[in-house]
């Protein structure tokens, strides 16, 4: 397999997002498969921005280590990306507008085109020039510039005429210019793909199964979903843009309670306004789906860079006791299965579904190869059947495996009051009046037991609860969870190659563990922990569920998406002292 | 909410009795919801009452309709899910002062402007209760309370006033010592197609020996035996202001202000095609067509 990585730089307003997004679309309409990420800041113009894209002609795992073409398309994208450059890499600039006299130019292909001359004489537009040199960049790759034509035209067909033609002569002129010449030996197969971020599969995911109502409150990185059901409103889903996060989680109680497939979704400050409501949702026994896209830092930390330290926070979140389920999709294409599998275990067990996302993989793009709609049916749980001998309905009847057939309101005969206080099997309050008397005393114990023998339910029925082995029989493992299972798995390729034989552990479900299982997998294998925080977490509920201590540990918290190079070149050397 | 109401014959207890005292303003307003919905006749299972937290939170449990006993001050967001996700519904919000001026009151404000079709009965004492005897947003300045020991120094919120600027569509007031003229307010407030808000005087018996019923007795008059135009927001406004204006001496109740605009599901891409609830799961065409746009 060999990829090539392009980075456009430059200033907010500069059109970096659009051109990435561009960029995207013509590889996968040329059969690469691609990688991409952002790396932007919380302010609307100026500052400094990149979008790195890595096309391929095999599987991407990550949007790569070093860069091979850079688009620099301001004085701060050479100061500030030139360390990223891998050695032979191609330089697109203006040199009206910036110079690379602090670049080795035997090191690096220095490439000066006449962007903003193109752009202005092309289109009348200067913001165009980042077009001018994504053409140029099409040219070293060798991508044929009419697929480019056919992506514009499907992209901006509906602006007109001049938009359309503006681009496409603007893209060709730098296509065209001298010194641009096909420089990597890649070629698509050919294939047509997708290409989607994870809020955007998440989202899609949780649609096609049925997700009825979303509600949620602006924050990065979980605004693209909200972003995702804004835009399908038209399409059959409900979405209510709420004052704050607690509307948002409340409302969706209320909507799920109602009886409609109902999610909200916000990043860890957020998640911090509706762990009340978790906790409700786990009281009422109301099926609920949180997407939790983590950023970097308490408070408002870092709000456009990545990170997994919410881990332990949203297992833990809520006063008491109540079953959960904490989900952590590995890759674009798994948030779209886990917006389904997510629906449909809320509904199974009446319980709040937590999914952790994070920047990483709510904003990255991958291309999939399609989806199998089909693979995951929906199961809306036990719905009570109509009441005939006309008493009152038993709502949270103590059943044996702890889940009470649901009623919703507008079904005659099993009409109840569903109470955030401690209650019986009809709903009716043993607190305040009653508590502390024997009897209610009894029932406080038989309905917390109800509901706590969900997770035993859970664990039986499931089959799912453990982490996730490839290559069982290597001599090291890295064990992660969640969107670092991607770089992680690109890394393990390296070290393969550099004749080390490492494996991979991962964790796609955190909450609930199958504690015996879990140990039997993890026992007597080398494990070096892999994951985005400063405290080990993963290494922390391994520990609390297993009892085993993972003590060798790749921890990575400066905000950046974690590299394969980075993991490998780690591991080999704990690798080296493991043995 | 006013399609479809058809007499039913039916038994609205439940048999729970509330956690009241004797005397206490919320019986009033339990007879007076009773007779609203009795004299309105919507089948019960249609129902959904839906609380907060605090002693007035309680008023699902003695009635044998849906409800929901939610979390102190989000009773609104969660009757908006429910009636989002419902249209059918007939959604009536149950709390205290503290619950929806207090901890809550955001959620007032944007309920109101989003004009959803249900009711908010807001049962005010002017302290809190169940946690026996704060001070609430709605305390009077001066109000002795165990959160005041030295005197309330906050001004007390104005929720008609806010009702008001918040675009509520149908603005009420009572009182718990006339459970009649209540049933009337609440009744005309379910028939009201929008956001209606009866802010309720109901009386605490053991933790406010000042808003008493014989201290509101010969204060309250009702705006429709004085001619008010509950159809004019600023007559309203002025209305509303009058508490402030007598110091307490005059206090109207009955209708401020009523209007019709368009209601939250009226307005909606989504609720255009019908309740929620009823819609289908997408179909292939529609998966395929989202699927396109991102080739």
């Amino acid at each position: 397999m060999s990829s090539v990585t392009i980075r456009i730089a430059a200033a907010n307003g500069d059109g970096v997002e659009s051109s990435g997004a561009l960029l995207i679309k013509v590889a996968t309409r040329n059969g690469f498969q691609v990688f991409g990420y952002r790396g932007y800041q919380s302010i609307i113009r100026g500052g400094h921005v990149w979008y790195q894209i890595r096309l391929s002609d095999g599987k991407l795992h990550s949007h790569g280590d070093g860069i091979d073409i850079l688009i620099a398309l301001n004085q701060d994208a050479i100061k500030n990306q030139k360390s990223h450059l891998n050695d032979n890499a191609v330089v697109i600039y203006d040199p009206s507008k910036t110079n690379v006299t602090e670049l080795d130019s035997n090191r690096y292909r220095l490439t000066p085109i006449p962007l903003l001359d193109i752009a202005v004489k092309q289109s009348g537009d200067p913001i165009m020039r980042n077009v001018a040199a994504i053409g140029a960049a099409l040219g070293f790759i060798g991508i044929d510039i009419k697929v480019f034509d056919d992506v514009i035209r499907k992209m901006f067909g509906r602006k007109g005429d001049k938009v359309v033609n503006d681009n496409i002569n603007v893209a060709t002129a730098g296509y065209n210019s001298p010194g641009v010449t096909k420089a990597f030996d890649i070629k698509g197969d050919g294939k047509q793909r997708y290409s989607m971020d994870g809020n955007s599969a998440f989202a899609f995911g949780a649609y096609t199964s049925g997700c009825k109502f979303y509600a949620a409150y602006p924050m990065t990185p979980a605004s693209g979903i909200l972003q995702w059901f804004a835009q399908h409103q038209d399409k059959g889903v409900l979405f209510k843009q709420t004052e704050d996060e607690i509307a948002a989680i409340n409302m969706a109680i209320g909507a799920a309670s109602a009886g409609v497939r109902a999610m909200c979704g916000t990043s860890g400050g957020g998640f911090s306004l509706m762990v009340e409501g978790l906790g409700l949702a786990g009281m009422l026994e109301v099926p609920l789906v949180v997407a939790e896209s983590q950023r970097t830092g308490p408070s408002t930390g870092l709000p456009t860079k990545t990170e997994q330290a919410d881990l332990l926070f949203v297992m833990h979140s809520s006063q008491g006791e109540f079953p959960r389920i904490v989900m952590a999709p590995r890759s674009v294409e798994e948030c779209f299965y886990v917006g389904k599998e997510a629906l449909n275990l809320a509904e199974r067990y009446q319980c709040p579904v937590v999914v952790m996302l994070d920047l990483f993989l709510s904003e990255h793009v991958e291309s999939v190869d399609g989806f199998d709609f089909d693979s995951i049916g929906i199961d809306r749980g036990k719905v009570a059947a109509p009441n005939p001998n006309g008493g009152r309905f038993k709502r949270y009847e103590l059943s044996a495996d702890g889940i009470s057939p649901r009623s919703f309101p507008g079904m005659p005969g099993l009409e109840f009051v569903s109470p955030s206080d401690e209650h019986n099997e009809y709903g009716d309050l043993v607190s305040d009046a009653l508590s502390g008397i024997d009897e209610h005393v009894e029932m406080r114990r038989k309905m917390h037991s109800k509901r706590m023998s969900k997770i035993d339910t859970m664990l039986m029925n499931e089959k799912c609860f453990f982490p996730e082995v490839s290559n069982e029989g290597a001599d090291h493992f890295l064990m992660t969870f969640g969107s670092t299972a991607q770089p992680a798995t690109e890394a393990i390729g390296m070290l393969n190659e550099a004749g080390l034989n490492v494996g991979l552990i991962t964790f796609k479900y955190l909450m609930p563990l199958d504690q015996e299982k879990t140990k039997q997998i993890l026992s007597g294998k080398k494990i070096i922990d892999v994951e985005c925080n400063y405290t080990a977490q993963l290494a922390y509920v391994v520990k609390a569920n297993t009892g085993m201590d993972i003590t060798d540990r790749i921890l990575k918290y400066d905000g950046e998406a974690i590299t394969p190079g980075e993991i490998a070149m780690q591991a080999a050397d704990i690798i080296k002292k493991q043995k | 909410m006013v399609t479809e109401i058809k007499q039913v014959k039916q038994v609205l207890t439940s048999g729970i009795k509330p956690i009241w005292c004797a005397g206490c303003g919320d019986f009033g307003v339990q007879a007076a919801l009773v007779k609203a919905l009795t004299d309105l006749g919507i089948d019960r299972s249609n129902v959904v009452l839906v609380s907060g937290i605090g002693c007035s939170s309680a008023m699902p449990h003695p009635f044998s309709t849906y409800g929901v006993h939610s979390l102190h001050g989000r009773l609104l967001p969660v009757a908006s899910g429910l009636k989002l996700a419902n249209d059918d519904l007939t959604v009536i919000g149950t709390g205290g002062d503290g619950d929806g001026y207090g901890i809550g009151v955001g959620h007032l404000i944007h309920t109101a402007r989003r004009n959803i079709d249900m009711t908010y009965i807001v049962m005010n004492n002017e302290i809190y209760g169940l946690t026996t005897g704060q001070a609430s947003p709605t305390s009077f300045i001066g109000a002795k309370t165990k959160s005041t020991p030295f005197g309330d120094i906050e001004n007390p919120l104005n929720p008609i006033a806010l009702a008001l600027s918040a675009g509520a569509t149908y603005v009420a007031r009572a009182f718990s010592g006339d459970p009649m003229h209540m049933a009337e307010m609440i009744k005309n407030g379910i028939q009201h197609k929008g956001f209606a808000i009866i802010d309720v005087f109901s009386p605490c018996v053991t933790f406010n020996n000042v808003n008493t019923y014989d201290w509101y007795r010969p204060r309250v008059y009702k705006l429709e035996q004085a001619g008010h135009d509950s159809s004019d927001i600023s007559k309203a406004m002025e209305k509303a202001l009058e508490t402030d204006k007598t110091k307490w001496e005059k206090i109207p109740i009955g209708l401020f202000y009523k209007t019709q605009k368009p209601v939250y599901s009226e307005m909606d891409i989504t609720l255009k095609n019908g309740p929620l609830i009823k819609q289908p799961d997408p179909d292939k065409t529609k998966i395929n067509s989202i699927l396109e746009e991102y080739l």
